[in-house]
């Protein structure tokens, strides 16, 4: 699915968390919003999955209108900081959560819910732990079996917020490999929100560079490496 | 000290001092205020008879009583924990202009002498206060009747769930809630199958100590219950009034029946709490 | 990468009218729910609460004051606070003994103290009351020799003070335990390779850090000591004059019809419990960082 963000900006009381920005990200895609905390980038990424509304400017979705659909009729797959995964469910219940959520008219029969988990428990590798609560995991078995649910709903994009950052250097490099199979899997357009320029440079396709609620250069990798547009990204992607 | 050569100590090494002083006051004080009185109870209890103890209870009036005040207290308990809720979440969630004055409001029980609750509803509710004569016009009575019982039952029992559940939920992660949005479920979903779970332990917790507190309470009762035999009677009443005929073993065995009651349910709820701490209680 | 072109912008209001944060209710229910606290407490609390002063002053505060100035209410006056005044402190100390022992070491059988601590909230008060009498009355066995030693305790203010006692016994521990546990021990330790002594570390430190949970739980235990009803009128016996507490003569005049005076003195002991609350709730906003540990559990 193709996202255009146009001219999007919000202020919480009388401060800009953004200022005026746009953005679009072609279908398919694998992009990074990459950024020092405060720069507006979470708010963004916020705005595309319904849960902020902006003050002023569109979000598109296949060129049409978004802005004021609900955060349930956007059907965009999120991963929290968190992963806020529900703690009284097992991780079947987690995964099958969406699905279970549906109106009884398009929701699956039993059965087939249950093939559904068990094929998104083996895309993420652990097909073992269906029946175990969120607090016996270990913090990447967290973050995959929060993936896992936000592909249950058959999401129309993929939207991370910092997905890799309460994990430790080792197993955040195996994550890294994780998320980039399970993109190439589905083919969804996917944007995830970091400050770790490593990370952005490795896994994305193209990365936004944000400071202080504003775009401050949009690029593939290498291009961000060998041109930065300003001396804010030379400085950040430098450090 | 013969401490060191035990196995396992009564108390650990520790170099904070005191220890003795602040256990010695502390179980002396204990024994005389709590402990002797209730074993004296007890005592007498066993003195009485376990044959005259339940030929004393065994009597229409005291299990009516009994039944009463047990009923009412848990309809009361049950009120107080789906108002509880719907006021916790109200105070915790929303800001509106007077939240504050709510919030002071929920203690008023609390705060409020239960003779003075007393009177107070009973003005309120008689066939000429003010809510009591409109309820007269609509044939309905609340004063005198088991009606006004649950009224200061509930009064007595309020802030109980409401303050237990509160701070729960001003600690619920939010993006827990955002997720389920995200997942497609709706608002009313996700507050009956996310964050209803999260706050059923501790609304098991303050309808338990709502319930105590109704079973045993008297002050703000017995003027608006009317304390007609058979039908008003709460069972604290029936303690009172062998006291004043001096029949302490009847009000021994009405206290013990009471006591064993109340344990009884505190003990149960508990259970039922460790079992949905265990459900869903994965923390 | 604006190789994709944007169609144009349309006017869409309604779509910003229509949006709520996901995790906030639609307003249309957020009002009902609202109204519903305001209308629920309104009616059970609020009313009650001015039904007492509305009747109090039915026939003018003159008459309500001339009721409170009678010598036999000043004397349950005199006698409730007396009985505060002995209770509360006890209490108190009682308190800051068991939540010292608690908190400070570890030995066996802590969980069952504690326990123990909490029993007088499940018992009720009437029963609570019969316990001293039975305990302490003339036909018991310490009650009788303390009667024949000149020192009856049921009937009197002895047996009034441990009957208030009972009531309020865990309400000081209650406050303080979570708050020490959250604080631990460590300051205390940092006192005491310093060189003070045990009581020295009590009254500089430990003492300074728990002073506003302290007052807290002090307000709550004064609040119901000073209306405590149940457990009183069992032991109380209710001596015009002698052995009647506010509560007990608030009783008293009811039941005799004199409903203004038994108002008025009910009015005074809902003054007393607002003027608690506001306390309360201003050592919850000024010193809410003391006294969380205690919200928290």
């Amino acid at each position: 699915m193709v996202i255009q963000i146009d001219e999007i900006s919000k202020l919480f009381g009388t401060t800009a968390a953004l200022h005026p920005v746009s953005l679009s990200i072609p279908g398919g895609a694998l992009v990074a919003l990459l950024g020092p905390s405060g720069s507006g980038k979470t708010t963004l990424l916020r705005i595309l999955g319904g849960l902020e509304y902006p003050t002023s400017g569109r979000v598109l979705f296949d060129g049409q209108d978004a802005t004021g659909m609900t955060v349930q009729e956007r059907r965009a797959g999120f991963v929290f900081q968190s992963y806020a995964l529900f703690r009284h469910m097992t991780v079947f219940d987690n995964i099958a959560y969406g699905l279970n959520a549906r109106p009884r008219a398009s929701r699956p029969s039993k059965a087939e819910i249950a093939r559904r988990v068990t094929r998104l428990l083996d895309l993420i590798q652990l097909p073992q732990i269906a029946d175990r609560y969120p607090s016996q995991l270990s913090g990447g078995q967290r973050q995959r079996v929060a993936l896992a649910r936000a592909l249950a709903i058959e999401p129309r994009m993929l939207l991370l917020d910092e997905p890799f950052g309460a994990l430790d250097a080792k197993v955040r490099k195996e994550l890294r490999q994780g998320l980039r199979e399970i993109h190439d899997t589905t083919g969804l357009t996917t944007v995830f929100v970091t400050h770790d320029q490593d990370e952005a440079m490795e896994l994305a396709d193209l990365v936004v560079v944000m400071s202080m609620g504003r775009i401050e250069q949009i690029g593939r990798p290498q291009d961000i490496r060998t041109r930065p547009a300003t001396p804010f990204v030379r400085d950040f992607i430098a450090g | 000290m013969t401490g060191r050569t035990m196995r396992h100590p009564f108390v650990q090494q520790s170099p904070m001092p005191g220890f003795g002083l602040a256990m010695g006051i502390t179980v002396t004080m204990l024994s005389v205020v709590v402990l002797v009185p209730i074993a004296a109870l007890l005592l007498k209890g066993a003195d009485f008879g376990l044959a005259n103890i339940w030929a004393t209870v065994n009597r229409e009036r005291i299990w009516k009583a009994l039944w009463l005040s047990f009923r009412l207290s848990f309809l009361a308990a049950l009120f107080n924990l789906v108002f509880g809720v719907v006021l916790a979440w109200v105070l915790a969630r929303y800001r509106f202009p007077g939240r504050r004055l709510l919030d002071a409001a929920v203690d008023l029980p609390f705060a409020l002498p239960t003779a003075v609750a007393g009177i107070a509803l009973t003005a309120l509710y008689a066939p000429n206060g003010v809510f009591g004569s409109v309820l007269a016009d609509a044939g309905i009575k609340v004063a005198y009747t088991q009606w006004g019982i649950l009224v200061a039952l509930i009064f007595v029992g309020l802030p109980f769930v409401a303050r237990t559940v509160q701070p729960v939920i001003e600690e619920i992660d939010r993006e827990v809630e955002e997720a389920s949005a995200t997942l497609g479920a709706s608002r009313l979903y996700t507050l009956r199958h996310v964050v209803l779970p999260m706050l059923t332990p501790a609304a098991l917790t303050g309808f338990a100590l709502a319930l105590a507190r109704a079973v045993g309470e008297y002050g703000s009762v017995i003027f608006i219950a009317g304390n007609i035999p058979l039908v008003t009677e709460i069972a604290p009443l029936l303690i009172v009034i062998q006291l004043e005929e001096y029949n302490y073993n009847a009000a021994a065995a009405i206290g013990i029946a009471m006591l064993l009651i109340s344990f009884a349910m505190l003990l149960a709820i508990n259970l039922i709490q460790i079992w949905s701490r265990r459900r869903i209680g994965h923390v | 990468m604006s190789d994709i072109p944007l169609p144009p912008a349309g006017l869409r209001p309604a779509a910003a009218r229509r949006f709520h944060a996901p995790t906030d209710e639609a307003p249309a229910a957020r009002l009902v729910l609202i109204l519903l606290a305001v209308l629920g407490l309104g009616v059970l609390v609020l009313a009650p609460l001015a039904t007492v002063f509305a009747e109090a002053l039915s026939r003018g505060i003159g008459t309500a004051l001339a009721s409170l100035s009678d010598p036999q209410a000043w004397s349950a006056i005199r006698l409730t606070l007396l009985v505060a005044a002995i209770a509360v402190p006890l209490n108190a100390v009682f308190g800051v003994a068991a939540a010292w022992a608690i908190t400070k070491f570890d030995f066996r059988g802590k969980a069952f103290l504690i326990t123990l601590i909490d029993l007088p909230f499940s018992v009720s008060p009437v029963v609570a009351g019969l316990c001293i009498v039975l305990t302490f009355g003339a036909n018991s066995l310490i009650g009788g020799w303390l009667v024949a030693h000149g020192f009856p305790i049921v009937f009197a203010l002895p047996g009034i003070v441990l009957a208030t006692m009972f009531v309020t016994f865990p309400f000081v521990a209650r406050e303080l335990i979570p708050v020490m546990i959250e604080q631990g021990r460590a300051e205390e330790e940092a006192a005491l390779t310093l060189g003070a002594s045990g009581w020295r570390v009590f009254r500089t430190v430990t003492l300074p850090n728990i002073r506003w949970a302290l007052l807290y739980g002090v307000l709550l235990c004064n609040a119901r000591a000073m209306g405590e009803f149940g457990a009183v009128a069992v032991v109380s016996g209710k001596i015009r004059g002698q052995t009647a507490t506010v509560p007990i003569s608030i009783e008293m005049l009811y039941n005799e019809y004199m409903t203004v005076a038994a108002f008025s003195m009910a009015a005074l002991l809902a003054f007393l419990g607002l003027v608690t609350l506001l306390i309360k709730t201003a050592l919850e906003i000024r010193h809410a960082d003391q006294l969380t540990a205690q919200r928290r559990h």
